[in-house]
Protein backbone atom coordinates (compact mmCIF):
# COMPACT_ATOMS: atom_id res chain seq x y z
CA UNK A 1 0.00 0.00 0.00
CA UNK A 2 2.95 2.55 0.69
CA UNK A 3 4.45 1.82 -2.59
CA UNK A 4 0.69 2.46 -4.25
CA UNK A 5 -0.02 5.51 -2.10
CA UNK A 6 3.48 6.52 -3.78
CA UNK A 7 2.77 6.31 -7.20
CA UNK A 8 -0.33 8.19 -6.60
CA UNK A 9 1.11 11.34 -5.11
CA UNK A 10 3.87 11.14 -7.88
CA UNK A 11 0.67 11.21 -10.37
CA UNK A 12 -1.10 14.29 -8.71
CA UNK A 13 1.86 16.16 -8.54
CA UNK A 14 2.71 15.53 -12.00
CA UNK A 15 -0.32 16.26 -13.03
CA UNK A 16 -0.43 19.81 -10.91
CA UNK A 17 3.10 20.65 -12.10
CA UNK A 18 1.50 20.51 -16.32
CA UNK A 19 -0.77 22.45 -15.32
CA UNK A 20 1.28 25.14 -13.69
CA UNK A 21 3.41 24.22 -16.44
CA UNK A 22 0.48 25.07 -19.15
CA UNK A 23 -0.51 28.12 -17.68
CA UNK A 24 2.86 29.87 -17.14
CA UNK A 25 5.08 28.57 -19.49
CA UNK A 26 6.82 31.37 -21.82
CA UNK A 27 7.08 29.52 -24.63
CA UNK A 28 3.62 27.87 -26.35
CA UNK A 29 5.39 24.73 -27.42
CA UNK A 30 6.21 24.27 -23.60
CA UNK A 31 2.53 24.98 -22.77
CA UNK A 32 1.51 22.56 -24.65
CA UNK A 33 4.35 19.72 -23.65
CA UNK A 34 2.50 20.60 -20.44
CA UNK A 35 -0.68 19.76 -21.60
CA UNK A 36 0.51 16.39 -22.35
CA UNK A 37 2.06 15.66 -19.08
CA UNK A 38 -1.04 17.14 -17.17
CA UNK A 39 -3.35 14.45 -19.57
CA UNK A 40 -1.19 11.61 -18.70
CA UNK A 41 -1.38 12.62 -15.23
CA UNK A 42 -5.43 12.10 -15.48
CA UNK A 43 -4.98 9.01 -17.49
CA UNK A 44 -2.90 7.59 -14.43
CA UNK A 45 -5.76 8.90 -12.14
CA UNK A 46 -8.79 6.93 -14.09
CA UNK A 47 -6.60 3.71 -13.68
CA UNK A 48 -6.01 4.57 -9.65
CA UNK A 49 -10.15 4.82 -9.80
CA UNK A 50 -10.45 1.49 -11.43
CA UNK A 51 -11.77 2.92 -14.96
CA UNK A 52 -9.05 1.38 -17.13
CA UNK A 53 -11.20 2.02 -20.35
CA UNK A 54 -11.30 5.66 -19.52
CA UNK A 55 -7.92 6.13 -19.21
CA UNK A 56 -7.30 4.75 -22.84
CA UNK A 57 -9.98 6.91 -24.41
CA UNK A 58 -7.83 9.98 -22.23
CA UNK A 59 -4.70 8.45 -24.02
CA UNK A 60 -6.06 8.05 -27.36
CA UNK A 61 -8.13 11.38 -27.60
CA UNK A 62 -6.20 13.62 -25.53
CA UNK A 63 -2.95 12.63 -26.21
CA UNK A 64 -2.90 11.36 -29.42
CA UNK A 65 -5.47 13.33 -31.57
CA UNK A 66 -6.40 16.81 -29.55
CA UNK A 67 -2.65 17.53 -28.71
CA UNK A 68 -1.49 16.78 -32.40
CA UNK A 69 -4.18 19.12 -33.44
CA UNK A 70 -2.95 21.92 -31.43
CA UNK A 71 0.45 21.12 -32.51
CA UNK A 72 -0.82 21.56 -36.30
CA UNK A 73 -2.26 24.78 -35.00
CA UNK A 74 1.09 25.95 -33.51
CA UNK A 75 2.88 25.18 -36.81
CA UNK A 76 0.39 26.72 -38.78
CA UNK A 77 0.46 30.21 -37.29
CA UNK A 78 3.31 32.10 -38.10
CA UNK A 79 6.76 31.19 -37.66
CA UNK A 80 8.39 30.74 -34.25
CA UNK A 81 10.61 34.09 -34.49
CA UNK A 82 7.30 36.10 -35.20
CA UNK A 83 5.25 34.59 -32.25
CA UNK A 84 3.96 37.30 -29.76
CA UNK A 85 5.18 37.45 -26.02
CA UNK A 86 2.45 34.58 -24.00
CA UNK A 87 2.79 37.38 -20.97
CA UNK A 88 0.57 39.88 -20.03
CA UNK A 89 0.71 43.10 -17.83
CA UNK A 90 1.08 42.42 -14.05
CA UNK A 91 -2.46 43.70 -13.57
CA UNK A 92 -3.96 41.14 -15.99
CA UNK A 93 -2.21 38.39 -13.99
CA UNK A 94 -3.37 39.46 -10.50
CA UNK A 95 -7.15 39.47 -11.54
CA UNK A 96 -6.91 36.35 -12.87
CA UNK A 97 -5.36 34.74 -10.56
CA UNK A 98 -7.89 36.32 -8.03
CA UNK A 99 -10.59 35.01 -9.99
CA UNK A 100 -9.41 31.68 -9.88
CA UNK A 101 -8.50 32.13 -6.27
CA UNK A 102 -12.52 32.96 -5.54
CA UNK A 103 -13.15 30.18 -7.58
CA UNK A 104 -11.17 27.92 -5.87
CA UNK A 105 -11.89 28.62 -2.42
CA UNK A 106 -15.97 28.34 -3.00
CA UNK A 107 -15.82 24.93 -4.20
CA UNK A 108 -12.87 24.27 -2.08
CA UNK A 109 -15.32 25.31 0.74
CA UNK A 110 -18.41 23.47 -0.97
CA UNK A 111 -16.08 20.17 -1.15
CA UNK A 112 -15.24 19.69 2.93
CA UNK A 113 -18.82 21.20 4.09
CA UNK A 114 -20.54 17.95 1.85
CA UNK A 115 -21.35 14.78 3.53
CA UNK A 116 -20.82 12.31 0.97
CA UNK A 117 -22.95 8.66 1.06
CA UNK A 118 -21.29 5.54 3.09
CA UNK A 119 -20.18 2.96 1.40
CA UNK A 120 -18.10 5.03 -1.19
CA UNK A 121 -14.68 3.33 -0.43
CA UNK A 122 -15.82 -0.05 -2.28
CA UNK A 123 -14.57 -1.05 -4.92
CA UNK A 124 -15.66 0.23 -8.78
CA UNK A 125 -16.48 -2.83 -10.69
CA UNK A 126 -17.95 -1.63 -14.08
CA UNK A 127 -16.11 -3.30 -16.95
CA UNK A 128 -16.05 -1.99 -20.30
CA UNK A 129 -19.28 -4.19 -21.49
CA UNK A 130 -21.19 -1.85 -18.55
CA UNK A 131 -19.95 1.01 -19.88
CA UNK A 132 -21.53 0.14 -23.29
CA UNK A 133 -24.78 -0.94 -21.91
CA UNK A 134 -25.02 2.43 -20.25
CA UNK A 135 -24.03 3.99 -23.37
CA UNK A 136 -26.52 2.53 -25.90
CA UNK A 137 -29.52 1.30 -24.37
CA UNK A 138 -29.79 4.44 -21.17
CA UNK A 139 -27.84 7.15 -23.45
CA UNK A 140 -28.88 6.29 -26.78
CA UNK A 141 -29.87 9.92 -27.96
CA UNK A 142 -26.75 11.54 -26.07
CA UNK A 143 -24.70 9.00 -27.97
CA UNK A 144 -26.34 9.89 -31.64
CA UNK A 145 -26.05 13.87 -31.21
CA UNK A 146 -22.84 13.65 -30.22
CA UNK A 147 -22.11 11.62 -33.29
CA UNK A 148 -23.84 14.61 -34.93
CA UNK A 149 -22.14 17.31 -33.28
CA UNK A 150 -18.58 15.76 -34.41
CA UNK A 151 -19.82 15.49 -38.09
CA UNK A 152 -21.27 18.80 -38.47
CA UNK A 153 -18.07 20.11 -36.59
CA UNK A 154 -15.46 18.42 -39.08
CA UNK A 155 -17.66 19.91 -42.42
CA UNK A 156 -17.33 23.03 -40.85
CA UNK A 157 -14.25 23.10 -40.20
CA UNK A 158 -13.62 22.15 -43.47
CA UNK A 159 -15.75 24.68 -45.03
CA UNK A 160 -14.15 27.68 -43.02
CA UNK A 161 -10.66 26.22 -43.54
CA UNK A 162 -11.92 26.06 -47.85
CA UNK A 163 -14.06 28.87 -48.53
CA UNK A 164 -11.86 31.75 -46.52
CA UNK A 165 -9.17 31.12 -48.77
CA UNK A 166 -10.82 30.98 -51.83
CA UNK A 167 -12.86 34.20 -51.16
CA UNK A 168 -9.59 35.99 -51.03
CA UNK B 1 -6.71 -1.30 5.05
CA UNK B 2 -7.77 -0.30 1.86
CA UNK B 3 -9.95 2.51 3.21
CA UNK B 4 -7.15 4.08 4.97
CA UNK B 5 -5.29 4.47 1.33
CA UNK B 6 -4.78 8.01 -0.25
CA UNK B 7 -6.11 6.44 -3.39
CA UNK B 8 -9.11 6.01 -1.75
CA UNK B 9 -9.68 9.89 -0.78
CA UNK B 10 -12.78 11.52 -2.59
CA UNK B 11 -10.98 14.93 -1.52
CA UNK B 12 -7.75 14.37 -3.27
CA UNK B 13 -9.09 14.00 -6.43
CA UNK B 14 -11.70 16.52 -6.06
CA UNK B 15 -8.91 18.71 -4.91
CA UNK B 16 -6.75 17.98 -8.23
CA UNK B 17 -9.94 18.37 -10.57
CA UNK B 18 -10.86 21.77 -8.71
CA UNK B 19 -6.43 22.65 -9.52
CA UNK B 20 -7.19 21.79 -13.20
CA UNK B 21 -10.21 24.79 -13.32
CA UNK B 22 -8.05 26.76 -11.40
CA UNK B 23 -5.52 26.83 -13.68
CA UNK B 24 -7.63 26.65 -16.44
CA UNK B 25 -9.26 29.91 -15.54
CA UNK B 26 -6.04 31.67 -14.49
CA UNK B 27 -4.74 30.82 -18.15
CA UNK B 28 -7.70 31.97 -20.64
CA UNK B 29 -7.83 35.26 -18.77
CA UNK B 30 -4.06 35.24 -18.88
CA UNK B 31 -2.85 34.59 -21.84
CA UNK B 32 -2.13 36.76 -24.83
CA UNK B 33 -2.71 34.19 -27.92
CA UNK B 34 -5.91 32.24 -28.93
CA UNK B 35 -3.79 28.87 -29.15
CA UNK B 36 -3.13 29.21 -25.34
CA UNK B 37 -6.39 30.06 -24.16
CA UNK B 38 -7.78 26.94 -26.42
CA UNK B 39 -5.02 25.09 -24.66
CA UNK B 40 -6.43 26.24 -21.12
CA UNK B 41 -10.17 25.34 -21.93
CA UNK B 42 -8.87 21.93 -22.65
CA UNK B 43 -7.24 21.74 -18.72
CA UNK B 44 -10.71 22.71 -17.72
CA UNK B 45 -12.47 19.80 -20.10
CA UNK B 46 -9.56 17.25 -18.33
CA UNK B 47 -10.73 18.57 -14.86
CA UNK B 48 -14.41 17.99 -15.59
CA UNK B 49 -13.96 14.55 -16.63
CA UNK B 50 -11.82 13.71 -13.82
CA UNK B 51 -14.40 14.76 -11.73
CA UNK B 52 -17.04 12.74 -13.62
CA UNK B 53 -15.57 9.61 -13.15
CA UNK B 54 -14.41 10.18 -9.07
CA UNK B 55 -18.38 11.03 -8.34
CA UNK B 56 -18.95 7.36 -10.24
CA UNK B 57 -16.43 5.67 -8.09
CA UNK B 58 -17.36 7.36 -4.92
CA UNK B 59 -20.82 8.51 -4.90
CA UNK B 60 -23.09 6.35 -7.32
CA UNK B 61 -20.24 2.88 -8.44
CA UNK B 62 -24.06 1.15 -9.18
CA UNK B 63 -23.99 2.61 -13.07
CA UNK B 64 -21.47 3.99 -15.68
CA UNK B 65 -23.53 7.21 -16.06
CA UNK B 66 -20.34 9.04 -15.19
CA UNK B 67 -17.89 7.32 -17.36
CA UNK B 68 -19.78 7.25 -20.07
CA UNK B 69 -20.24 11.44 -19.61
CA UNK B 70 -16.69 11.26 -19.32
CA UNK B 71 -16.53 9.96 -22.58
CA UNK B 72 -19.44 12.46 -24.20
CA UNK B 73 -16.94 15.18 -22.82
CA UNK B 74 -13.88 13.70 -24.61
CA UNK B 75 -16.01 13.98 -28.48
CA UNK B 76 -16.81 17.48 -27.40
CA UNK B 77 -14.01 18.34 -26.86
CA UNK B 78 -12.11 16.93 -29.86
CA UNK B 79 -15.03 18.80 -31.99
CA UNK B 80 -14.60 22.73 -30.45
CA UNK B 81 -10.89 21.63 -30.55
CA UNK B 82 -11.49 21.05 -34.44
CA UNK B 83 -13.87 24.02 -34.95
CA UNK B 84 -11.30 26.23 -33.03
CA UNK B 85 -8.34 25.87 -34.57
CA UNK B 86 -9.74 26.35 -38.11
CA UNK B 87 -11.28 29.91 -36.73
CA UNK B 88 -7.71 30.62 -35.50
CA UNK B 89 -6.26 29.77 -38.47
CA UNK B 90 -8.95 32.23 -40.16
CA UNK B 91 -8.22 34.52 -38.23
CA UNK B 92 -4.50 34.19 -38.47
CA UNK B 93 -4.81 34.18 -42.32
CA UNK B 94 -6.89 37.56 -42.15
CA UNK B 95 -5.26 39.95 -39.43
CA UNK B 96 -1.61 38.09 -39.41
CA UNK B 97 -1.78 37.87 -35.59
CA UNK B 98 -3.39 35.71 -33.08
CA UNK B 99 -3.27 37.88 -30.03
CA UNK B 100 -6.37 38.80 -28.29
CA UNK B 101 -6.00 42.27 -27.64
CA UNK B 102 -5.55 42.82 -31.63
CA UNK B 103 -9.17 41.06 -32.94
CA UNK B 104 -11.14 44.47 -32.55
CA UNK B 105 -13.13 44.41 -35.80
CA UNK B 106 -15.15 41.16 -36.62
CA UNK B 107 -15.63 42.33 -40.22
CA UNK B 108 -13.54 44.60 -42.41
Amino acid sequence: MIIADAIFILIALMTMVGALTTILARSIIYAMLGLVVTMFGIAGMYIYLNAPFIAMMQILIYVGAISILIAFAIMLVGPLSQRPREWTTLTRFIIALVVAAFTFFVFIKIVVGSKWLPGMSSALNLTTKDIGRTLFDKLMLPFELISLLIVVAIIGAIMIALFSREEK
Amino acid sequence: MSEMSLYNNINIYLFVGLFLLACGIVGVLYRRTLVSMLISIELIMNGAGLNLVVFNRFVAPERAYGMAFTLFIMGIAAAEAAIALAIIILIFRRFKNVESDELKEMKD
